[in-house]
Formats: C-alpha cells, structure tokens, sequence
C-alpha cells in the first residue's frame, strides 16, 4: 500500500497510508473503531476507490490489473452476507464460479474445504440453518475456494466462543504454514498476539506502528498496554 | 485481459439468477399464468365474445400477444430489480464485486438470466394462447425479436431502479406509476382503432404501445404502426436504458464506495 489516501467529503478515513505486508506473513492490522481499518481492506479488495495512492497485490496494482489482483485475495467479512438463495455447497461453488473457475474443477476443491470445516454433512442445507460458529467456518472456506495467496479477515472470531476461536486460530496457524498470507483486523488484542508475526497500528486514518509482534512486546508491556498507549487520542 | 468475457464467470451469474428463479417458482412462474388465465377466461372468452373480430382475429386470440409482452415486462423489470436489491440489501453483492468480474459480465448476467425468465414465462402463455383459443404465433422471427428486446430494456430498468432503491418500497414506484397505467393503455386490451382520434395520438407518447403493437404482428400479421418504427424505438430504449445501467455498475453507484 503506498500513500493510499481515501476522503468522504471533508472526511479523510485513511490519511495516507503505506506498508508492505511480506508473502506468507501473518500480519495484524490493528486500530480503535473508526481508524480507518475496514476502509483500507475494502480499498485492497476494490469496494472503496481510493482517493489517491496505490495497492499492489503481489506485484499486481489492483486498479490497473483488478482482475489478476482480486484472483489474489480471499476475504472474509466480518458480516455474514451469504446468497440466501444456495446450499451451503453451491455458495463454494458459485464463489469460484465468480472467479471464473468451472464448478467441475472446483468441485475436489470444495469437497476438500467442506470436509475440512466440519461443513460436509450440511452442504446441502441453507446457510440460514448454520449455527454461528459453522457460518463463521463457512466465511472461511468461501475466502478461500478460488486458492487465493492473500487472505483478509475482517474480525474473524467475532461473537465466537472461547473453544470455536481456539479451533480458528488452529486453522489459520494452519493455512499460513501452508504458506498462504493472512492479513488479519481484529478488536481481540491477545488474538493478534498470539497469531501475528508483525502488527500495524491505525489510528485516525494513519499507521502509528509497524513492527514484529516480538518489538511491539520487548519493553515487557502487553500488547493492550501498547496499544493504548499508541492509540490515546 | 481486463476487457474480456469471461464465460464462467458469466455463466455462472446467469445460473444463480436461474436458481433464484426456481427458489421463488411460486413468485415468478405460477401467477403470470395464473393471471393469463384469468384475464383470457374473463375478457377473452365471457366479455370478448360481445366484441367484433380485431385484426382479423377474435378478441381472445387478440388478447394473447398483449398479455404475453404484459408478463414478459413485468417478469424482466421484477427479476433485475428485486435480485439486485435483494443482494444490496443483503450485502451479498460483496460475492460479486470482490471476485474479478467486470460491469459488462455483472450487467450481462442479470440481463441474461433475467431473459431466460422472460423466455419461460412467454412460452408458457403462448401455449396456453394456443390450446386454449388457438392462439399461434405466425412470424416467429419478430415474435422472439420483440421479447428479447423489450426484456433487455425492462431488465435494464430494473437494474437501474435495483441500485437507485433505499428501500423494497421503491422498487414498487416504478412498476405502480408508470409501468402498469402505462401497459394497461398500451394496448394490451385495446387496438388502436378502438380509440377516439385524440387518445390514438396520446398512444403515440407511450413506449409500450409500439412494443404491443409490433409485437401483435407476429401474430395477426397486421400492425397500426410501421413495424421498423416500432423496433426502432423500442431497440433505441433498449439500448439506452442498457447503457445507463452498464454505467452506474461501471462506476461503482452505490456499490463501491
């Protein structure tokens, strides 16, 4: 991201904004509510024109080359917005289809996703069936149909219990060993903790901090105490 | 790269508003044929019977092709419309917009899926028209013409309307006062013969007469209008209303922020 800039009206959300997230990190964005957190993800993933700067998606700047960029990222929303109108299954598999991969290549793939979140013996129900928790593992695997190389969660283990967001945090250890970068917002500091190699810090549209979790950590404070004191307004 | 269809991509919104289709069958498929019956059994078959042959046919053979644009109408602008909103409204348009496809293939598969409803829906009426007062088309050539056209320009009306809408009440304005005062003096019931000279002047003024009036053509072989004037203007519609909804998803209008 370099010098993204995106205002509404006299409103600046993000003030100028770069970084750099490495391949295959785990990087935590982190901000108080309003710093500008989900504007910068959806200007990522091209649902906000940003006013000015760039975002490249390993090497693809994501205007310019939308398509190989967006082929990229996976996200997952931090609200449910599934299509009311598909079985689980077929919500993977419209997904890919979007991306222009046929469903009968696909279909190995997301037989393989619905195994691997427990999601298999409800693939032919309605998503509105899901309890909570396989909604958020349904938000995963749809994020992750298309083989993207960049995942975005957007609070992934909100509203979840104690044992799903243990289960979570296995998961996603998981699929960035298996080398796929997350990037990753979240309000639950000692998930950013626990899961992050290096953390970004937002407040007021811009980033206040960018360092391995390990730095951010060395003075002995916990990372909530950092935090607060990096975002005090 | 960046310009071109791709077909799976294409395909696959084409199919989702199939399905969506099906899910609703009781919404979309059942209540246009109901409501040709109705109207068939009740001005076609108990009052036409008082009306003299128009066009060189019965009044209920008469009343086919009108109802047919009627319901290929309603079932274009009620598909776009309600779909798009529906996934507005429900941010389940988010699956479309971060996947990489462009306005053309987004605008093209609303369009599509939404014709192959209209496609469904006219065949079953002209099926009815036939068995039930030997209603059959005679050139099928404008027949298909006609209902694709007036499809894409309804379709695309309902695109515009689907992403203006604040609310599910504003998707109804549209339909409540402009398309159905506008279809039920189109001439659906009615040939322009019938009217006093003023009003036939005032038919002029209204899209969805010429649409009803080239399209009976196909099945009368006769038409008030010059066909090529017609599907002049209702290709011109088309086309414009296609644009101006290729534009607003081009740009992001109250998609992409």
């Amino acid at each position: 991201m370099d010098g993204l800039v995106k205002r509404y009206g006299a409103f600046t959300a993000v003030g100028g904004m770069s970084f750099r997230v490495e391949a295959g990190d785990f990087f935590g964005f982190l901000g108080p509510n309003g710093a500008g957190k989900t504007t910068s993800i959806n200007s990522i993933v091209g649902l906000v024109h940003a006013t000015s700067g760039s975002i490249s998606v390993f090497g693809h700047d994501n205007v310019r080359e939308w398509r190989e960029a967006r082929r990229l990222v996976g996200l997952a929303p931090q609200e449910y917005n599934f299509d009311r109108y598909l079985s689980i299954r077929d919500v993977l598999l419209y997904q890919a289809g979007y991306y222009g991969i046929s469903h009968r290549s696909v279909r190995a793939r997301v037989d393989e996703l619905l195994e691997r979140f427990g999601l298999k013996e409800w693939a032919s129900k309605d998503y509105l069936k899901l309890s909570g928790g396989m909604k958020r593992r349904l938000t995963l695997a749809r994020a992750l149909v298309h083989s993207p190389k960049l995942l975005i969660l957007d609070e992934p283990t909100a509203g979840v219990d104690v044992e799903l967001r243990l289960e979570l945090w296995s998961m996603l250890r998981a699929l960035n060993a298996e080398g796929l970068t997350i990037f990753l917002t979240t309000h639950y500091l000692e998930e950013a903790e626990e899961l992050c190699r290096n953390i970004g810090i937002v407040r007021a549209g811009k980033l206040v901090a960018l360092k391995p979790t390990t730095e951010l950590l060395a003075s002995g404070d916990s990372l909530q105490d950092v935090f607060l004191e990096l975002t005090r307004r | 790269m960046n310009t071109a269809i791709n077909m799976v991509s294409l395909w696959t919104l084409i199919k989702r508003e199939m399905v969506r289709s099906l899910k609703i069958i009781n919404q979309v498929l059942w209540p246009p044929v109901i409501t040709t019956l109705l109207y068939v059994f009740v001005f076609g078959v108990a009052l036409g019977s008082r009306i003299p042959s128009l066009q060189g046919v019965s009044y209920a053979q008469f009343l086919i092709p009108g109802l047919i644009m009627l319901q290929v109408i309603d079932a274009s602008y009620g598909e776009c419309s309600s779909s798009l909103f529906q996934m507005r409204f429900m941010n389940a348009i988010q699956e479309l917009l971060i996947a990489p496809l462009s306005a053309t293939e987004i605008v093209l598969g609303f369009l599509l899926g939404s014709l192959g409803r209209a496609y469904v829906i006219a065949g079953l009426i002209t099926i009815l028209g036939i068995v039930l007062v030997h209603a059959v088309p005679q050139q099928w050539g404008i027949f298909l013409l006609l209902i694709t056209i007036v499809s894409v320009l309804f379709s695309s009306l309902g695109l515009i309307v689907g992403l203006l809408a604040e609310k599910f009440d504003h998707i109804a304005v549209l339909t409540t006062f402009a398309i159905t005062p506008l279809v039920f003096v189109g001439g659906v019931f009615t040939a322009a013969t019938m009217l006093p000279p003023a009003l036939r002047s005032l038919e002029l003024i209204n899209p969805i007469f010429y649409m009803i009036d080239a399209f009976r053509l196909s099945y009368t072989g006769q038409s008030y209008l010059s066909p090529a004037l017609s599907v002049g203007v209702v290709t011109t519609l088309a086309v414009a209303a296609t644009a101006v909804a290729w534009r607003m998803v081009a740009v992001g209008y109250k998609l992409r922020a």
